[in-house]
């Protein structure tokens, strides 16, 4: 009976509608309450009350010298931060503008803020969002931060917060090793983004990897948060940074944070500490040593591989940069011609001039193209192929062998060894020394300098020429297409006193490991060849007509103790010219204009590669003086003087610090014990 | 032009279009509110413009398809589905024992089964399939003349056993949605209206004894929280008190597209699944809200007097119960997120993310249009199965 339901359908429809009606209505009936009758208490609400969690810097790990003194430690800072949106409720931009800036005029006398810095904060503060704290000014003293405290009540917005401020506190000697840590911007935070995401092995399309993200994130915009812009702060960062905690705020209607509750429970984990093999006396006595001359050095333990020393100057105090630096002394800085800003000692590619010839001699000796016996004549020049060129001694040094070739630093002998020898083995030997490699040594920046032969010449970009037979006469004494950095020199200089045993250079000792696989090994030579290398170098500082004879003594007065008493170095001096010599700038006898005649921009810098002590290597070093003129007059008595220093404090007899573990579980368990 | 009643193009031009417009005006509308919750005008981070469209784009890309398959369904002959509904049922009861038995667990709840690389929800099948097959039972019932309390009676168990499955699991929300469709077609075949209300009685009566006995804890503190939010502002309540904010906050016209500032908190889960009204309500606001709602209201009447107008029960019964459950998605998703019904998994349809429900309505919505193309057939047993 169809019929039935036909009938019955129009009267079902209808109770269907009207039910449905209904629904509609009640909804409706809600939406009205809550959107037209209750708005203003949800928007108040929307703005109100709530226990928020907000991100905790965590302590940042410490960085320490071998000695256990504290190079980047974290002290206590007082800081004061603005809350746009409590500053001014107002949705109208114009008042918006005038409230806030109100409050940071106010804010502003109190801390005696400058007028370009209060334009940017109202720049800042009224940029959306507004639910977020502006940094107003930190590293305050006791009475700002006791002031800005009393007066906060009347500052809509303001609020002076404790928190943990990096410092340097041996200033300018570590600027270009450690680095400095800033406020992070948009790059720093996408780069943190980047590496945690890939640290954690996830993605942004995963909901994990988008919360990691935005965690990360809120982190670094926190007002207390900085991130290490460069050096080991930078390379460092995500073991140095720690796992942040969080802190529940309870926060009134209109943003002000009430209160802070208890939140131990969520406290975040410090950051690794971090131990450098660099002694901080040598550093500093270093930088002392260079006084205004700008340059750098490289000191290297033989025995251990560690660097103990490793310094460029001048260079600049990174605590001006915790805070932000003004930009006016950020100009002078960028701007002088002594470059501070530049990490000379592992940046700096310079020519290794006449320190080269430890490698052409090696190579010489090693490929069998000379016998350390085999004489050459140094009439003062020599003819090869299509010119004359120069010995730099324009009289000559008569006959020569390996010995006296080294010992007078004879160009004629080396551009003979250089000839014979042939480019792809000088080449194989740089390597083996350590050239041509850029070191992880766990801070940022790094080059690597030319050890150039027939492939590279051919595929480098901007030659893509073959390799001429002159090329190898002027690779002999180290100009031409060679070139290294002084951190390259020093592991030379290292490799040589030290044979194929000598381990790995490496900075950092303990917090982060700092792996390079990538490294040449030395690998063994012939019976003899590094031996006659070592002869020579001695005898450049020991023997007399060495260029550097003047410097060979560490312990003049014999008070060091064994097995350093008496000492001695072994060097190796080289002068790199900074422009080519033109013919009208020679004299009648062929003589170059001598440098003290010319301005200091144009100057050779003053090159020294040493070891100590000669008997027994154990520290190696590398000196450049930028623009410091003969390196056996101006680089070699600093190197001296770095040397016998560093027998004198002798770090490497000492194990390196090993910090205290901070076991956060350890350390509440003590502290949770009642006295019985 | 003429066009030959007999082609497909004939057919394409009888198409309800209203319907199908509306219907796409509404998903054009989700993907907008899903672009916003992906979006904001001033980051929280940033205070720049961030755009993220791939919900959105998501949401196009799968509404596209389904669109085609609700076209397909609409297209092929109503008698074609009417012979699959038994098969179609059993089918869905194997696989409800299959869940019951090998299902994934996935929240604390097992409703997924995997059968090679497929991975079906078959309760979501169901929404669709006991409201066919009891109409199919009923169209063969009129045919044949019988009537009886009794007839009444087996349709109700044809589906209640599908939703003790998926009570079992437990998915209430899909139960009852599955409860309601197939109760709403005994109701249009005509049970007494005497019954009708001794039921919703005998429930009412039964309502406290259930509450304490029959329900899961998180079931029940869902209801609690219902009427007191407060009472655990970071437990159960959260969600629908932030979600209250932002509705609430919305005022009259809204805060501006993609100038909802709750999402960027990031307060309310689930805010571009089950919770996306709260965005349209937020930025869209009161006025927002009732152009949402009369867009469902126009569906909701059309698929009525599609049913009114199909000379077969089959036709009717499914069309009408297909309208039932459109209410019931519209008025549980929308009721659970303004804080007037406990919450429920149930999407709002055509605007949520997400891959089942959509499925589900636009199916729905294939077979509403085949009823309204073949209302002229009044689809007699013959060549049925």
């Amino acid at each position: 009976m169809s019929r039935d339901w036909k009938n019955l359908f129009p009267s079902r429809r209808m109770i269907f509608l009207t039910g449905g009606g209904v629904v509609f209505l009640g909804l409706t009936a809600r939406l009205a309450e809550l959107q037209l009758f209750r708005q203003q208490e949800f928007e108040t609400k929307a703005r109100e009350v709530r226990i928020k969690l907000e991100p905790a810097p965590p302590h940042r790990g410490t960085i320490y010298d071998r000695n256990g003194r504290e190079l980047a430690s974290s002290k206590r800072n007082f800081y004061v931060t603005l809350r746009p949106e409590v500053a001014s409720a107002s949705r109208d931009k114009l008042t918006r503008q005038a409230e806030i800036g109100d409050v940071i005029e106010r804010i502003g006398k109190l801390l005696r803020l400058s007028d370009a810095k209060k334009r940017s904060l109202l720049q800042d503060a009224t940029t959306p969002p507004a639910h977020r704290d502006v940094l107003v000014a930190d590293d305050l003293t006791w009475e700002e931060f006791a002031q800005v405290n009393v007066m906060a009540p009347e500052l809509n917005g303001i609020s002076a917060e404790v928190g943990e401020l990096r410092s340097y506190p041996l200033q300018a000697a570590f600027y270009h090793t450690i680095g400095y840590v800033q406020k992070a911007n948009e790059a720093d935070i996408s780069r943190m983004v980047d590496a945690e995401l890939a640290a954690a092995g996830e993605t942004l399309d995963s909901p994990e990897g988008k919360k990691r993200a935005v965690a990360v994130r809120r982190l670094y915009k926190h007002p207390a948060m900085r991130v290490g812009k460069q050096g080991i702060e930078a390379y460092g960062e995500m073991a140095l940074k720690g796992e942040p905690g969080n802190e529940r705020l309870l926060q009134n209607a209109t943003g002000r944070v009430i209160d802070r509750l208890p939140s131990e429970d969520l406290a975040g984990k410090p950051g690794a500490d971090v131990v450098l093999s660099i002694d901080a006396d040598i550093q500093a006595f270093a930088i002392r040593r260079f006084g205004i001359e700008a340059g750098s050095a490289v000191m290297i333990d033989i025995a251990t591989g560690e660097v103990i020393c490793m310094m460029s100057t001048p260079s600049p105090d990174p605590n001006l940069f915790v805070s932000g630096i003004a930009s006016a002394p950020y100009k002078a800085l960028r701007e002088d011609e002594r470059n501070p800003l530049y990490h000379k000692a592992y940046d700096g590619v310079y020519p290794p001039g006449s320190t080269f010839k430890m490698v052409v001699a090696a190579a010489a000796l090693e490929s069998g193209a000379m016998k350390p016996e085999d004489q050459v004549s140094c009439p003062g020049k020599a003819w090869y192929y299509t010119r004359f060129y120069n010995c730099w001694r324009p009289e000559g040094h008569g006959v020569v062998n390996l010995h006296t070739g080294l010992q007078k630093s004879c160009d004629c002998y080396f551009y003979r060894a250089a000839q014979r020898t042939g480019i792809e083995e000088i080449a194989k030997i740089a390597k083996r020394f350590g050239l041509g490699h850029r070191y992880e040594l766990g801070i940022t920046g790094g080059k690597s300098g030319v050890v150039p032969n027939n492939e590279w010449k051919l595929t480098n970009p901007r030659i893509k020429e073959k390799w001429y037979d002159g090329d190898t006469i002027s690779a002999g004494i180290g100009q031409g297409y060679v070139t290294a950095t002084p951190f390259e020199l020093a592991v030379m200089v290292a490799r040589i006193a030290g044979g194929p045993q000598m381990p790995d250079p490496h900075m950092i000792v303990g917090g982060i490991r700092v792996p390079d696989n990538t490294i040449t090994p030395m690998g063994e030579f012939k019976p003899g060849v590094l031996e006659a290398v070592r002869a020579g170098m001695f005898a450049v500082t020991s023997e007399g007509g060495g260029t550097a004879v003047r410097s060979g003594e560490l312990d003049p007065e014999g008070k060091l103790p064994a097995p350093y008493t008496n000492a001695r170095m072994a060097g190796k001096s080289g002068s790199a010219q900074v422009r080519v010599i033109t013919a009208a700038e020679r004299d009648s006898r062929g003589r170059a204009i001598p440098n003290e005649k010319l301005p200091w921009k144009l100057r050779d810098h003053a090159l020294f590669v040493a070891f100590a002590p000669a008997d027994n290597p154990r520290y190696a070093v590398s000196v450049i003086v930028e623009h410091g003129g003969s390196g056996s007059s101006v680089a070699a008595p600093i190197a001296r003087d770095l040397l016998a220093e560093a027998l004198r404090i002798d770090p490497g007899a000492r194990k390196a610090f090993v910090p205290r573990a901070r076991d956060l579980a350890a350390a509440a368990a003590t502290s949770g014990k009642q006295p019985t | 032009m003429m066009i030959r009643k007999d082609t497909l193009l004939y057919k394409v031009t009888q198409l309800h279009w209203f319907l199908l417009l509306t219907i796409i005006a509404m998903a054009m509308f989700g993907s907008l509110i899903l672009f916003s919750a992906g979006s904001s005008a001033h980051d929280l981070e940033t205070g720049l413009l961030k755009i993220d469209a791939r919900y959105a784009m998501d949401h196009i890309f799968r509404f596209t398809i389904m669109l085609g398959v609700a076209l397909f369904v609409a297209l092929l002959p109503l008698r074609l589905w009417a012979a699959l509904a038994y098969p179609g049922y059993a089918l869905g009861i194997v696989l409800l024992f299959g869940v019951e038995v090998a299902g994934n667990i996935v929240n604390g709840s097992q409703r997924w089964l995997t059968i090679g690389p497929l991975t079906l929800q078959p309760s979501e099948l169901m929404k669709i399939a006991v409201p066919l097959a009891v109409a199919r039972y009923y169209h063969q019932v009129f045919s044949s003349g019988r009537t009886s309390l009794w007839i009444h009676i087996v349709a109700l168990i044809m589906v209640l056993i599908p939703v003790g499955f998926v009570l079992k699991q437990p998915d209430l929300g899909t139960a009852l949605m599955i409860l309601g469709a197939g109760c709403s077609v005994i109701f249009f075949a005509g049970i007494s209206l005497r019954i009708v209300g001794g039921i919703i009685v005998l429930l009412i009566a039964m309502a406290p004894v259930v509450y304490f006995f029959g329900l899961h804890d998180y079931q029940r503190e869902r209801i609690h929280t219902m009427w007191d939010p407060a009472a655990d502002p970071l437990g159960a309540g959260y969600q629908l008190q932030q979600g209250m904010i932002a509705i609430g906050s919305g005022g009259l016209a809204g805060k501006g597209f993609m100038e909802g500032a709750q999402k960027e908190l990031e307060y309310i889960p689930e805010q571009h699944t089950d919770f996306i009204f709260t965005i349209v309500a937020e930025e869209f606001g009161f006025a927002g809200s009732m152009v949402m709602l009369a867009a469902w209201a126009i569906a909701i009447v059309q698929g009525m007097s599609i049913a009114s107008s199909s000379r077969s029960s089959f036709g009717a019964l499914a069309a009408a119960s297909f309208t039932t459950t459109l209410l019931l998605y519209v008025g549980i998703n929308i009721g659970m997120v303004i804080g007037l019904l406990p919450v429920v998994g149930i999407p709002l349809p055509l605007i949520s993310y997400g891959g089942t429900a959509i499925v589900t309505v636009m199916v729905g919505f294939g077979l509403l249009m085949a009823v309204h193309l073949n209302r002229a057939n009044d689809m007699t047993l013959r060549g049925l199965l």
